[in-house]
């Protein structure tokens, strides 16, 4: 998958029915009628990295820390799009690493979405690390765990 | 409490105990930097006595602060949890603490228990580091 530079139009690629700061931002089925729609803000200062995937998603590594050469990764697919997960992960995994020359990439995966985390694991995430009550969904506080994925230098 | 330009020295001052507290690290970050990072997450740092302790809220879960500390003491963490269980009425807490820090005491004589190991994750002194991710919930840590 080709990943691009942001640009004002795709501004409507950051809003959609994914969990806020999901690795793997895929549309959620049941998302309520009446809630509104995650929405990201659009790049705004060095301390993030933006690409987009024309027509289907964003991917946004943020938390960007050049010391320890890391940063959280979260991508949102819009609707029709699910399985475009694995690829873009894969190419923002590559660019991330290779391009950005970082160490370590990061990111949240919420097991109760019912979203299979098999995207993650084919762009080598592994998980690190289990936080429960990590996060507010349909109205309790959900299990949400950390993956990540280590440059092999 | 203090302010973000006074916790910026004081973690600073505090140097290699420091290191990690809520993702600061003042050996590598200078003042003004850890001052804007702290302003950035919301995080507010208080001194107990000769330790700093600290916490942030995530915006993902305000009920779920996650918290810090210079010491190996439980007394000023355990007197921060139930500042936060009472008046922030967090449910849940978060900790992670650099490999072999000597904070890993204090949170476990507070009821914490691990939760995950985030591998490479810091440099430091020529190579990369593990954090430990620790985790209680408000009704399974101590009291002060």
């Amino acid at each position: 998958m080709m990943l691009r530079g942001y640009r004002s139009s795709d501004s409507c690629l950051l809003s959609g029915p994914w969990l806020d700061g999901e690795l793997a931002g895929l549309p959620l089925a049941d998302w309520p009628a009446l809630a509104d729609r995650c929405t990201v803000a659009p790049p705004s200062g060095p301390d993030e990295e933006w690409c987009i995937a024309p027509g289907a998603g964003f991917v946004r590594y943020t938390e960007l820390d050049w010391v320890h050469r890391r940063a959280r990764l979260e991508t949102g697919l819009q609707p029709g799009h699910a399985d475009a997960a694995g690829p873009l992960l894969q190419a923002a995994v590559a660019y991330g690493l290779r391009d950005l020359n970082l160490h370590k990439l990061h990111g949240w995966v919420t097991p109760a979405t019912g979203v299979a985390a098999t995207a993650a694991e084919l762009a080598g995430f592994r998980r690190e690390a289990s936080v429960p009550d990590g996060i507010w969904l349909a109205g309790r506080a959900v299990e949400r765990q950390i993956w990540a994925v280590i440059r092999p230098d | 409490m203090l302010d973000a330009a006074a916790a910026a020295q004081a973690l600073s001052d505090a140097a290699g105990a420091a290191r990690g507290f809520l993702g600061i690290d003042p050996v590598a970050q200078n003042c003004a930097l850890i001052a804007a990072e702290l302003t950035r997450t919301g995080a507010q740092v208080c001194r107990a006595g000769d330790a700093l302790v600290g916490y942030a809220h995530r915006p993902s879960q305000p009920r779920q602060a996650l918290v810090a500390s210079t010491s190996a003491r439980a007394e000023p963490v355990a007197t921060l949890l139930s500042f936060l269980r009472i008046h922030h009425r967090s449910t849940s807490f978060l900790a992670l603490v650099p490999a072999g820090s000597v904070t890993i005491a204090a949170l476990e004589g507070c009821g914490f228990r691990p939760a995950g190991v985030l591998r490479d994750h810091r440099y430091q002194s020529g190579g990369y580091h593990d954090v430990l991710v620790y985790f209680a919930k408000a009704a399974d840590t101590c009291r002060s």
